[in-house]
């Protein structure tokens, strides 16, 4: 990530330094952020910022989960089948339950953005 | 679910287009296929001819994907490997994760006819879904970066200029002296008014000493009673 300069940290929202820069894109998680809802209006600065260390969270959490699940099966890589136990056996994970039980992907192999 | 505009469209254009009868599959021309139109669903079930569903997926609803491999392989072991389809299923469960919350916060502001979601609103929608174990720890980045946002206004020397910024409208702008939601508690280099992230503070308090505690530092450059550092640095 690159480093936020003295103005345009500021302005873009970064913090470099002491709290690092931010793994995940603030203006993504802003435009997922209003497309929860209509009624979503306005969001604060910091929101989502909040959500960029609450997603880094929440990913280990799910991650660790799944994993889990893979060294039980004694196996090395973690699959998709993995996540849905984690999920199901997580009352946490339970607004994912629809989505992981979901028809399987159609696997788009080109690079994501 | 805008992944399935492109299917939905191209299939409501033939049904409705006469004359089209290629999607009615081995139906007879004596239906009712001159003037169709697409209300009745049985030809729809026997419509066989259908192009496959258009799963393109629309990257700016998900969080990059190299980002979120990144944050897995920091907790997976080094040897661990991750299926392809593992990491677009948690691409979609962050996704997933952050509508949930953000409904729940929108909620909330709502039922208190306030129009901005704020860090607190997250963080209160946090606990409430059940996520409260990270509601500490998320408190604790927040204070952190506000007062880099502090650190980084009282250290410098110039004033703060203003231009377009990255959350254009949706910054929430408090009126002056608004009491502030978060308060932070410790204050710098005395002048500063520890609650909020903003800078441009004047020496004897006067102006704009409030922006709303959990307004970003982005508020702070509409703020009309700003003066320069300069003063008093």
């Amino acid at each position: 990530m690159r480093q936020a300069g003295t103005y345009s940290g500021i302005l873009s929202g970064g913090i470099s330094g002491k709290t690092g820069p931010h793994l995940l894109p603030l203006a993504r998680i802003k435009k997922i952020m209003k497309k929860s809802g209509e009624a979503v209006k306005m969001i604060s600065g910091e929101s989502p910022i909040v959500f960029s260390k609450a997603c880094e969270l929440f990913i280990k959490e799910l991650t660790q989960r799944s994993w889990m699940v893979t060294m039980q099966s004694k196996r090395r890589t973690l699959n998709k089948e993995d996540v849905a136990s984690a999920v199901m056996a997580t009352d946490l994970f339970d607004f994912l339950v629809n989505l992981v039980s979901e028809s399987p992907l159609e696997m788009d192999t080109s690079k994501y953005s | 679910m805008e992944r399935d505009d492109g299917f939905n469209r191209f299939y409501k254009h033939a049904k409705s287009s006469s004359g089209l009868n290629i999607i009615h599959g081995g139906s007879s021309n004596s239906n009712n296929n001159n003037g169709i139109v697409s209300t009745d669903n049985g030809n729809a079930a026997n419509s066989n001819a259908m192009p496959p569903p258009c799963t393109v997926r629309e990257q700016d609803q998900y969080m990059p994907i190299a980002n979120v491999i990144r944050i897995m392989r920091r907790i997976l072991p080094t040897h661990a490997k991750i299926s392809d389809d593992a990491k677009l299923t948690i691409q979609e469960c962050v996704s997933e994760y952050i509508s949930f919350i953000t409904g729940e916060a929108n909620e909330r502001c709502q039922r208190e006819q306030r129009k901005t979601i704020t860090a607190e609103d997250v963080l209160w929608a946090m606990g409430k879904l059940g996520f409260d174990e990270y509601v500490e720890p998320l408190t604790v980045f927040l204070n952190r970066y506000r007062e880099t946002q502090n650190e980084r206004t009282s250290l410098r020397g110039e004033p703060v200029l203003k231009r377009g910024m990255d959350y254009g409208s949706s910054i929430m702008m408090a009126p002056p002296y608004a009491p502030p939601v978060f308060h932070v508690g410790h204050h710098q280099q005395g002048f500063l008014d520890g609650t909020t992230a903003m800078g441009g503070y004047l020496r004897d308090g006067s102006g704009g000493a409030a922006g709303g505690g959990s307004s970003s530092s982005q508020a702070s450059l509409t703020n009309n009673n700003f003066d320069p550092f300069g003063q008093y640095m």
